[in-house]
């Protein structure tokens, strides 16, 4: 059926004002470009743009960008899973603070963040200053990364957990020890499998988030060729040379994981309503 | 007598055994998440202050005299005005479509409005170079009537648009999907207008939802880096946002000025949480998502 | 005639939710569209409306004799309240009922004391008026249906819409209520249609009611008539407390278990299987045989709470199990016990064929 008898379906108005000015608006500011990256990219030889996406410097950077990203949302995962427990389940002094303040990362422009990480991790920072001496380099390494990585994503795991954390019943819990379970068995058999679609939706939303930052990292990074160059720092040095080309076709790379990841996120959360509504 | 009582004290002890961790456990995993908290969120956000005033209040606000630094918080304002209204326009009319109305396509046109947070900011920024830069589709007819975009104001408000462009939708989309239609049939049948039906019902029952996704796409409009630095082209004065300022700032080891900026925008950050859980304090179903 | 609805279909896919349903409701008169879920009576009440439209083709909408089909729902001045009355919570009561005043074109807009005076009318005849401040969050149920009935009232509709306006509360209020809508219509005779599931909601408080049924309309009438004829097993099943006695057609009588029952409805000379729909009330008991019409059976319990018996009881033949109600003063002089054999005489009976579906 055509758009038109829907509207006739429905007896208020402005169906084909809003939906008509949402899909241009849509299309000029976000299709449209972004199909630019690809089409761009379509104009390339394969071998140039296969040399483009994958040169030494640039798998070096996938490598730092991918692991970085997984190894943030897997400390993420645990810890998020850890601080929604907290927040849901125990009661300590300031709790409604440290609830509203676990957004901060969503709200804290990434500059702001990247510079303040880097000054308490540099050797003479607040934390860089006791790391040193350990023989730890936080700043201006692979570690450095990871650290601006957590941050920026921390928030995902503990908001897609928590809500789920309050709706179930602690009669769950009530009915697997009046069953005899341990309380470590209740825990493991009873609560957890509930949380793993949320756990795993917050995860993948936290990987996301991580693979593509930029603003948070490049302070904190060092930026060496090889070492501890990002993805995205990769892409604005090349645009930086005028090599076009070469920085469109890394972001296509890019585009493809993340829309990949999208999709992975939207059956994830798909699967974790079905299992909230059973 | 005694039979019922005991079973009764029973439960209770069991009710407490079951929901109730012991204290030693309670107390370690309240320290751990909190130190981690600490670690990632106090700390950093304590470092800013600190640093901004490390040489003291006339250093700090001497920050904000500097002319570079005023035309940069300009330049921020200009764009959040430009960029925020845009995208709750879009917003509203998107989430009317898609609450409202059945038609095919709808929960594809509910992802592609996501989009935007998929992507890297970088590649934000760089999407609208290959359209408008002076290699971009876009870039020689530019060129020739002498407009631009790229390296200019116009580039760093697509670029804004870009990545705040679902806040406001995605906000609104699963709040109105939940109050359903009912109140506006009601409206048309006591015999108001569209207008008056949104202006007067609609409006009013998703105000809440509204200031929300207005305060957090602000927030992201005021603060975004990456795709603003790729578009930018860095000209003091002209197209530096703060975000960029404090880079510079930063970069020429002016830490002192470069915190002061990033301290306003703390606070921004600061005052924006403050709002969203006062919203979600005075209002829990304004928050869409988990109405 | 106040309402008429002419050959009104309604698809959703594949699903037929109305089936080329013609209705006409006379001016002033109340009346009630009951039926299962899913007969399509709420999406009938909606069409109505103009919230709902039908399938394209001959179907008509008319209020008073003026077709509205095409009449977009703002202009049909048709009074709708909602099932879950669909008040506006950031609205008083006062102005939730001043709405459809308020929003009308400047030039038929009634001044702002003419606007106050008429809705304090309406909160008296709604017996609001004390509530007038209040904002709907801080009512009872009972209370939003009423404000929602004063607010459609206030344009002064043509007729009135009522979805389910009983189904949101609980039984003592729905039962009160109900009541007061009886009264209310006696005193402003607005032409008023309403949804219910309900039999002895729509019995109780309609002039007539209609019977719907997988989108038609199964039988319309009083609700004497309905009670007294009904027109098909459906009916009977719907209104419920009805027993069920399997037997056969023959030469125009009934042949239950052996024995012979004269049928209150016709039922044709046709030697076929039959089912009997017999009312608690309309079988007696005894403790000999009658002779023909009587069918033996034994008690199984005897539950006196209430104002009437409730006997139950299984056939010696075929072990099926029926209902019987008796008089207290009956039942007093059978004294009958649970376990004891005993004769039942069937009376009224409304026989169907077999194949007849329910």
């Amino acid at each position: 059926m055509s758009a038109f008898t829907f509207k006739e379906q429905n007896p208020l108005p402005g169906f084909r004002l809003t939906l008509g000015f949402a899909v241009l608006y849509l299309g000029l500011i976000v299709l449209v470009p972004l199909s630019a990256a690809f089409l761009k990219t379509a104009t390339m030889t394969w071998p140039a743009f296969w040399s483009a996406v994958a040169s030494p410097r640039v798998l070096a950077s996938y490598r730092i960008s991918f692991g970085a990203a997984l190894l943030a949302a897997a400390i993420n995962a645990v810890f998020g899973l850890l601080v929604a427990w907290v927040l849901v389940r125990y009661r300590f002094p300031f709790k409604k603070l440290v609830d509203a303040m676990v957004d901060l990362p969503f709200a804290l422009p990434t500059a702001v963040a990247g510079i303040a990480l880097a000054a308490i991790y540099s050797k003479n920072g607040w934390i860089g200053r006791w790391l040193e001496p350990l023989g730890i380099k936080a700043a201006f390494s692979e570690l450095g990364i990871l650290i601006a990585l957590t941050f920026i994503s921390l928030p995902f795991v503990v908001r897609t957990v928590q809500p789920v954390l309050e709706d179930l019943e602690s009669e769950l819990e009530e009915a697997a020890v009046s069953l005899g379970a341990s309380r470590w068995q209740a825990f493991r058999r009873v609560l957890l499998p509930p949380l793993y679609p949320p756990l795993l939706t917050g995860f993948a939303l936290a990987f996301a988030r991580a693979l593509g930052e930029y603003g948070s990292v490049v302070f904190i990074a060092g930026n060496m060729p090889m070492r501890t160059e990002i993805t995205p720092l990769l892409i604005i040095t090349k645009l930086e040379q005028y090599d076009y080309q070469g920085a469109t076709a890394i972001a296509v790379v890019m585009l493809t994981a993340s829309f990949a990841l999208l999709l992975v996120i939207n059956l994830l959360q798909k699967w974790s309503q079905q299992r909230t509504r059973g | 007598m005694a039979g019922p009582a005991i079973s009764r004290l029973n439960r209770t002890v069991t009710a407490r055994h079951a929901t109730h961790d012991p204290a030693w456990v309670q107390w370690t995993l309240t320290a751990v998440a909190l130190l981690f908290l600490t670690l990632f969120l106090f700390v950093p956000l304590a470092a800013v202050f600190t640093e901004a005033f490390r040489r003291g209040i006339g250093p700090y606000f001497d920050a904000f005299r500097n002319p570079d630094a005023i035309s940069a918080i300009q330049l921020t304002l200009t764009t959040a005005t430009i960029a925020v209204p845009l995208n709750l326009v879009f917003g509203v009319a998107a989430s009317w479509a898609i609450a409202k109305f059945n038609f095919p396509g709808k929960s594809l046109l509910i992802t592609l409005i996501d989009l935007p947070f998929a992507v890297s900011p970088v590649i934000s920024g760089l999407i609208y170079v290959l359209l408008f830069g002076a290699q971009g589709w876009f870039g020689p007819w530019l060129a020739e009537h002498d407009i631009r975009i790229i390296f200019a104001v116009p580039g760093i408000v697509l670029a804004t648009i870009f990545v705040t462009f679902p806040f406001v939708a995605r906000e609104l989309i699963p709040l109105m999907q939940s109050q359903g239609n009912d109140d506006e049939y009601a409206a048309i049948t006591l015999g108001a207008s569209g207008w008056q039906t949104f202006w007067r019902v609609t409006l009013p029952n998703i105000k809440w939802g509204l200031f929300y996704g207005v305060i957090l796409c602000n927030a992201r409009a005021m603060g975004e880096f990456g795709a603003v630095s790729v578009v930018s082209g860095h000209i003091r004065g002209q197209t530096n946002t703060m975000p960029l300022h404090i880079e510079i700032l930063y970069n020429e080891y002016n830490f002192v000025a470069a915190f002061a900026v990033a301290s306003l925008l703390a606070l921004l950050a600061l005052v924006t949480l403050a709002l969203k859980t006062w919203i979600e304090w005075k209002n829990p179903a304004a928050h869409g998502a988990e109405a | 005639m106040s309402v008429e609805v002419r050959n009104i279909t309604k698809r959703f896919g594949k699903f037929v939710a109305l089936d080329n349903v013609s209705l006409r409701v006379n001016s002033g008169e109340l009346v009630a569209l009951l039926g299962p879920s899913g007969s399509g009576k709420t999406t009938l009440l909606r069409i109505i409306a103009g919230l709902e439209f039908p399938d394209p083709g001959s179907a008509q909408v008319l209020f008073y004799n003026e077709d509205v089909t095409n009449l977009p729902a703002s202009q049909r001045k048709a009074g709708f309240a909602f099932q879950h009355y669909a008040l506006f919570r950031h609205m008083t009561v006062f102005e939730n009922v001043a709405f459809g005043l308020r929003v009308r074109p400047r030039d038929k807009r009634p001044a702002e004391p003419e606007i106050r005076s008429r809705v304090a009318k309406l909160l008296q005849l709604v017996q609001l008026e004390p509530l007038a401040q209040r904002f709907p969050s801080q009512l009872s149920g009972g209370q939003r249906q009423r404000v929602a009935l004063a607010r459609a009232l206030a344009v002064e509709p043509k007729v009135l819409l009522l979805d389910e306006p009983f189904g949101a509360l609980d039984a003592q209020v729905r039962k009160e209520l109900r009541r007061w809508l009886r009264r209310l219509h006696d005193e402003i005779h607005v032409t008023t249609l309403f949804v219910t599931h309900d039999q002895e909601e729509a019995l109780e408080v309609a002039d007539r009611v209609a019977i719907m049924r997988e989108g038609r309309i199964e039988q319309m009438g009083t609700p004497e008539e309905i009670y007294e004829h009904p027109a098909s097993p459906f009916i009977l099943n719907f209104l419920g407390n009805v027993n069920l006695f399997q037997g056969r057609i023959h030469e125009g009588r009934v042949v239950i278990g052996g024995a012979e029952f004269q049928a209150t409805n016709h039922v044709g000379e046709s030697n076929s299987g039959a089912v009997a729909y017999v009312r608690p009330h309309d079988i007696r008991l005894t403790r000999e045989r009658t002779g023909q019409s009587s069918l033996a059976a034994r008690i199984l319990r005897v539950n006196a709470a209430g104002p009437v018996v409730q006997v139950e009881l299984e056939r010696l033949d075929d072990h099926s199990q029926f209902g019987v109600q008796l008089s207290k003063e009956f039942s007093r002089q059978l004294n009958p016990q649970a376990g004891e054999q005993v004769f039942v005489e069937l009376q009224n009976l409304r026989v169907f064929a077999e194949d007849y579906s329910i």
